[in-house]
């Protein structure tokens, strides 16, 4: 009788878990027949999507790691990622090392804006997610401040393609064509027409490794330590700050090299908009794969990835055969990517309250036992 | 003493990466070549065009290129490699020819007369720098604020 009620209670927490997922895996059951699209070229999307994707989302896993949430502010990031694209454009430098070029660039730009976002976080602790997010508003005023007015006046910035023509700022496109794909096409390979971009395979798979052994380091225990309890962390000598501020700086980093090898697979920047959803995609993939607030593994980035992008090629298509309408499917994915996050802050916040209202039911039991004795 | 191992460590690491984006600097140098067929006189001796070359770089063929024609090929660092087929003349035999050219790093498009460099003309003759023409453009506009809270979704 206790196994089944047991068993029962597992099965009731495995559904509410993977509630996110499941309802995915059913809009995506019934809208690929309605899409009409082949097989063959949902995978060949998929594993492009995944190549494109797949090192951003990674970015996240470390901050939900040391409990400071969903780093909404993998925005900047971003913007650093962007910056050491455009100079390394214009110093004419292509194809990969113009890609490895840019990733250096970027990273000094990325550990500043980190540690700038951490130290602000350990100020706004309890409210990570929200104040990243402001944060990431804040620092994209700085980034078109840099890239629209010091560009070219203070920063040299050599090619009219590049420049704007009144001579300084940067264009609103800045093409890549010399780098478009060069790492998803460095080992070439193709199975049953599908195009599988190894190279790019090959850099996630050293991230996710890099993550395992990662978490198994004495920093990786006192993150961990740090999102589970940071006053037990702090009681057993672990500076709670600077292992925040570690955090923030590694998924920045992350985030900034991510953004390079999602924009040479898309070939183009746009200098003012690249940046500024790719955080909102990013968490909103990762909760589909089953992820929270305070849980996400490998698994879910992959799976989410695949259920996100899924719904994102497919939705159209199926809101065009059954409305005959494609922006109704449009407005559908776009409804479900914030409901998506909003259903799992709601969750994180209901579940954390009602961890708290047990605990204090757990205290005044306690209480009055010990007044009873 | 473990700090200043440390800090060794840091500073060798902080090298080793400005070393990479140099060796980058250098490696991923991309230049524009433009390959000329037009008889060209400089020095006073005159270099005429052949009927026409073909053009290879990396066993990719650029074109043909027939006598007043243009090529282009991108390339990534300085040392540049092609194979060229010559037609002298109309119904003649192609006569092919490897040539490796050692590119200047400052100059982002070079234009290559090849009946000069096939004559055996000097560096200064047969390569110059290409500078594109300005053109007169209206000024773009730049849309960056909105109070527009919508989500542009797809990044596909």
């Amino acid at each position: 009788m206790n196994n089944n009620t047991a068993k029962k209670g597992n099965f009731g927490n495995f559904l509410r878990r993977s509630s996110v997922p499941l309802m995915f895996i059913l809009i995506c059951a019934v809208c690929i027949p309605l899409s009409g699209l082949s097989p063959s070229y949902l995978v060949n999307e998929i594993v492009t999507r995944m190549g494109r994707n797949a090192f951003l989302i990674l970015a996240l896993l470390i901050p939900i790691m040391a409990g400071m949430g969903l780093n909404f502010g993998m925005t900047l990031g971003a913007m650093a990622g962007q910056i050491g694209l455009i100079l390394a454009s214009d110093w004419q430098i292509i194809g990969i090392p113009g890609m490895v070029l840019a990733m250096i660039l970027s990273v000094p730009i990325s550990i500043l804006l980190g540690m700038f976002c951490g130290k602000i976080l350990n100020m706004a602790r309890g409210r990570e997610m929200i104040t990243s997010y402001i944060m990431s508003f804040f620092i994209n005023g700085i980034y078109q401040l840099v890239v629209l007015y010091l560009m070219g006046s203070v920063i040299p910035i050599k090619h009219s393609t590049i420049k704007l023509p009144r001579g300084y700022g940067i264009r609103n496109t800045v093409s890549l064509l010399s780098m478009r794909q060069k790492l998803d096409n460095l080992i070439p390979l193709t199975i049953k027409g599908v195009k599988i971009p190894v190279a790019t395979f090959i850099v996630i798979a050293v991230l996710c490794v890099f993550i395992v052994w990662f978490r198994r380091t004495k920093l990786g225990q006192d993150m961990r330590a740090v999102g589970q309890d940071m006053e037990v962390a702090r009681d057993a000598g672990i500076n709670v700050e600077k292992t925040r501020i570690i955090a923030i700086v590694l998924s920045t980093v992350l985030a900034g090299i991510g953004m390079i090898i999602y924009l040479q697979n898309m070939g183009n920047i746009a200098t003012y908009s690249s940046h500024s959803q790719i955080g909102m995609f990013c968490i909103a993939a990762l909760l589909v794969g089953g992820a929270s607030v305070d849980k996400a593994s490998i698994g879910n980035v992959f799976l989410g990835v695949i259920l996100f992008h899924l719904m994102f090629i497919v939705a159209p298509r199926a809101g065009a055969a059954i409305t005959g309408d494609s922006m109704i499917g449009e407005y559908f994915r776009v409804f479900v990517s914030y409901a998506v996050i909003t259903v799992a802050l709601i969750m994180y916040e209901t579940a954390k309250r009602s961890e708290k209202k047990q605990g204090g039911e757990q205290l005044k039991q306690a209480q009055l036992e010990e007044e009873s004795k | 003493m473990k700090s200043t191992r440390r800090l060794l460590i840091r500073l060798i690491a902080i090298a080793a990466v400005i070393a990479i984006a140099a060796w980058m600097m250098v490696i991923g140098r991309g230049h524009t070549i433009y390959f000329d067929n037009k008889p060209i006189e400089a020095n006073g001796e005159k270099y005429e065009a052949p009927y026409q070359i073909q053009v290879y770089v990396d066993d990719e063929s650029m074109g043909k290129l027939k006598e007043g024609d243009r090529g282009m090929a991108t390339t990534m660092g300085q040392d540049f490699k092609m194979v060229l087929h010559i037609t002298p003349e109309k119904d003649a035999k192609k006569v092919g020819s490897a040539v490796s050219l050692k590119i200047p790093y400052n100059m982002d498009g070079i234009v290559i007369n090849l009946p000069a460099l096939l004559g055996g003309a000097p560096e200064e003759v047969y390569q110059s720098e290409f500078i594109p023409t300005e053109v007169e453009e209206p000024e773009e506009e730049v849309d960056i604020s909105s109070d527009e809270f919508e989500m542009p979704m797809g990044d596909e």
